[in-house]
């Protein structure tokens, strides 16, 4: 195998391990969720994505065994249905705790420990009999022995030397916890609490305040009480399932191995021959970076690590110091109507406009603290890249453009685990064979781009092959024999309606099952993740010449530049980006084509889009003037019908959770200087609206889109509550 | 269950004394139905952190057990404050595995010991006789595990 440059695999490998720590937290917390929601179809979906992610993302940097077991996880949640729904929970956070201890062994440059045990549990799950055999079975083998594994650092031997000059003894206490004991953090601060009853603890491991969630404590204990007295006080009850004590002596040999030597005398296990492998998690060894501690402090001076959230809460306060001075602004403009010949107002107006400078530029500083180029995400998949086509047998060439293009750090991390799924699929799936594509007279290598750009206030990422293309009627009787579209579905479905069916869970066109990709799990996480970042995905495809998948993000999640505007006397804003010009038209301008309303617009048609009803369903209505919003969203154009406009403001968007508003047509709510809650109109929506209206024959169901969503939140009618009724 | 040997106070012989405090009336039944397998008494209940502390105040009790998630004052803040004008107060948190955090915290301030929820009569037994240390003896020499 030809390798990368060490710096290189170990970049990845940092990469890898970093991603892996997120995973991790991700599958505990899932994890948990499920044990509270037994069975809930959700979650497991996701936990089978964590995992999978985990697997393929393992395979790539060369963890065998991590990604092995993982498989294992994913087939075994696969089959969930036939099996007990009850115990995945337990399953999954001891394989979060199983992986975690391997990827801290990877780290730290150790052997893993082995995954016999959770693939037991694994197994179980898939037999559900013969339950309580195992289980007792299971737990006799639990309850063998323990060994020591830590080597202790320069500095606490010193310690430990230190309280054995002052006449103290110094014990080695390596602790299991109970394996019925859920909570090992809070089992960990129990057994801090008994043993410093007993004196000083000069070293845990893992290290005070650590979140990982290893079964084998250890601790180097200074004491005067005797190796008996310190065991009786660690058998916790309910927490601590085994405890060993070993008194060190003093002159230690300088050995690599450990810290002053053991006096075996006082051991409390009966012996102690090799170490049990479940009870293992490696700690780190002296030259290795340490493993149980998640972050390496050696970062450059000038780099500050900041906690991201600490970002969001002062990006947070910007946005109601907006909020701020456009209320300042408000009873400015209050002011100067009643007092319009006061001197004062140009002093105000000074200190305003001074002000919104400021603003401005805060808001701008803080928006770029959060911003990072892509590079930092595209670094890693020339390697994936390499490694995936070499298992496929592939000859794949990645190459990357628009690196350096800025995008929020939240998005950033978002759209990681998409675009690896999406690059993956393209090696695997979308680039054909050597032969085949000598075959077709094309080059023998492929060619997978990955660019990033900025197009209006969005930041678009596509992934382009030069592969076979997506077959429109494989995809369709895959997802007819899958049961995902019904055959009169089928029938309906245009082109684009097809290729979308790739992005549903559970679809998957590859015939063979590899160890990278092509499980149906995968392309789903990039509609899902692309939903809740308010983007979109477009698939763009010709058969035998290549597929790209364009992911548009927002630029920011938080404050943008917006237009205000009415329909039927409720106030709206739009992102004032997206609002290519705005036109003034009378109703009768306006004509009828194929069932839809057009504007001819200088020399061009546009196709309209009315948010309120038809005057002629209105009883309040003085039909006459309106506005068209002419909105922009990549190549497609579309006219809005409003009835009047507010004006323009920056607007803090607030998120709105699914409970609040049950449409995908508002994207959030803004609150204005004056107090009032404006929604704000998610263009991609409506224009994805009216292309499928158009498709399905229908056009009147471009009317009165927004308002019946509007009525049903009541939000701008109560903008107090803002729930629904 | 076979019922345990019943656990007394060293120094008098009496039954230990519990308070139990939980917002829910459920877990509250439920843990003294426990404590009686256990040969306990109900000195007091509370549903709040509030009134867990004036319940204490009044009862002065052997052991507490103090719920985490509970109306107007929280079981760590409240087993903070009870540990703080009673160091000699032996809580016992109990709680679910979502709350980890909150009884790592509850360990640092002074809480005792921990289990979890759904609470388990065994696990609970041996949790009291360990918390009890010297303090405690079970009245029968059965038992006397770890």
């Amino acid at each position: 195998m030809t390798q990368f440059s060490d710096d290189r695999g170990a970049e990845l490998k940092e990469l890898f391990f970093e991603s892996a720590q997120e995973l991790l937290q991700a599958l505990n917390d899932e994890a948990l969720k499920l044990e509270k929601h037994p069975g809930d179809v959700e979650t497991v979906r996701t936990i089978r994505r964590i995992v999978h992610t985990l697997k393929g993302d393992a395979a790539t940097c060369g963890f065998r065994e991590l990604s092995n077991s993982a498989h294992e996880l994913e087939d075994a949640l696969a089959l969930e249905k036939a099996s007990s729904q009850a115990t995945l929970a337990e399953v999954a956070l001891a394989a979060a705790d199983t992986f975690n201890a391997m990827v801290a062994a990877y780290r730290g440059k150790a052997k893993p420990p082995s995954s016999e045990p959770l693939r037991k549990l694994i197994r179980k799950l898939t037999e559900t009999s013969d339950t309580p055999n195992k289980r007792s079975k299971k737990k006799v083998s639990k309850d063998s022995k323990i060994a020591a594994q830590t080597a202790w650092t320069e500095y606490e031997k010193l310690a430990a030397e230190g309280a054995l000059g002052q006449g103290k003894r110094v014990y080695h206490v390596t602790t299991l916890i109970d394996p019925h004991c859920a909570m090992p953090i809070a089992a960990r601060q129990l057994l801090l609490n008994a043993l410093s009853s007993m004196g000083e603890i000069i070293a845990t491991r893992p290290e005070p305040g650590a979140r990982d969630a290893a079964k084998q404590v250890e601790l180097l204990v200074a004491s005067d009480k005797s190796a008996d007295q310190v065991t009786v006080k660690c058998r916790i009850p309910s927490v601590i399932s085994q405890v060993s004590v070993e008194a060190l002596q003093s002159k230690a040999p300088k050995g690599k191995k450990a810290v002053p030597a053991p006096l075996s005398t006082e051991k409390d296990e009966s012996s102690l021959p090799a170490a049990e492998p479940e009870a293992q998690v490696v700690s780190s060894s002296e030259d290795a970076a340490p493993a149980t501690k998640a972050f390496s402090t050696t970062v450059p001076e000038n780099i500050l690590r900041v906690d991201a959230e600490r970002i969001d809460s002062v990006l947070n306060l910007v946005g109601e110091l907006i909020i701020g001075k456009s209320m300042l602004q408000q009873a400015f403009l209050e002011f100067t109507r009643r007092f319009p010949k006061e001197a004062m107002r140009a002093r105000f107006s000074d200190a305003m406009a001074f002000q919104t400078r400021v603003l401005s530029d805060l808001q701008r500083s803080v928006m770029k603290i959060r911003m990072v180029p892509v590079e930092q995400l595209f670094r890693r998949f020339p390697r994936m890249v390499r490694d995936v086509a070499k298992q496929c047998g592939k000859e794949v060439e990645l190459v990357l453009s628009g690196q350096d293009t800025d995008l929020d750090k939240s998005l950033l991390d978002a759209i990681a685990e998409p675009l690896t799924h999406l690059v993956r699929n393209a090696v695997s799936h979308g680039i054909e064979n050597p032969d085949e594509r000598g075959r077709q007279g094309k080059p023998a290598h492929g060619t997978v781009r990955l660019t990033a750009y900025h197009h209006g206030n969005q930041v678009v990422v596509e992934v382009s092959d030069d592969g076979r293309g997506i077959d429109a009627q494989k995809v369709k009787a895959k997802a007819l024999e899958k049961g995902l579209v019904t055959p009169e579905e089928a029938g309906r479905l245009n082109e684009a309606d097809v290729l979308e069916l790739v992005l549903r869970p559970g679809f998957s066109t590859a015939d063979e099952i590899t160890e990278i990709a092509g499980r149906g799990v995968g392309l789903d996480v990039v509609q899902t993740v692309l939903n809740r970042l308010k983007g979109s995905v477009d698939i763009e495809t010709r058969p035998g010449q290549g597929t790209t998948f364009r992911l548009k993000l927002p630029l920011t999640l938080a404050i943008i530049k917006a237009l205000l505007f009415r329909v039927e006397q409720r106030l709206y804003a739009v992102p004032l980006n997206g609002v290519a010009e705005i036109a003034r038209a009378h109703e009768s301008d306006l004509h009828q084509v194929d069932g839809y309303e057009v504007l001819q617009l200088r020399d061009q048609v546009l196709p309209l889009v009315r948010l309120g009803r038809p005057p002629e369903e209105r009883a309040d209505s003085t039909p006459g003037k309106i506005f068209v919003l002419v909105i922009a969203l990549g190549e497609r154009k579309l006219g809005m019908i409003v009835e009047a406009l507010e004006g323009e403001e920056e607007l803090v968007i607030k998120a709105l959770d699914d409970q609040t508003v049950a449409t995908d047509l508002v994207s959030g709510a803004s609150i204005l200087g004056d107090g009032r809650v404006v929604l704000i109109v998610n263009l991609a929506a409506i224009i994805d609206r009216h292309g499928r209206s158009r498709s399905r024959g229908t056009g009147k169901v471009s009317s009165g889109l927004l308002l019946q969503h509007a009525d049903r939140t009541a939000i701008t009618s109560n903008p107090e509550t803002g729930v629904q009724p | 269950m076979e019922p345990f040997a019943p656990v007394r106070r060293s120094k008098d012989g009496q039954p230990i004394r519990y308070l139990v405090v939980d917002d829910s009336v459920f877990a509250r039944k439920n843990l003294a139905r426990i404590i009686e397998t256990f040969g306990g008494q109900l000195a007091g209940e509370a549903g709040d952190g509030m009134t867990a502390i004036t319940e204490y105040e009044r009862t002065t009790p052997d052991i507490v057990l103090m719920d985490i998630t509970m109306p107007q004052m929280e079981g760590i803040e409240a087993a903070e404050k009870i540990v703080k004008q009673h160091p000699e107060a032996r809580i016992v948190m109990v709680s679910s595995v979502g709350y980890q955090e909150n009884i790592v915290a509850a360990l640092q301030r002074g809480a005792r010991h921990f289990v979890q929820k759904p609470v388990k009569p065994e696990v609970l037994y041996e949790v009291i006789k360990y918390v009890l240390g010297e303090d405690g003896t079970v009245a029968q020499a059965a038992g006397a595990g770890a």
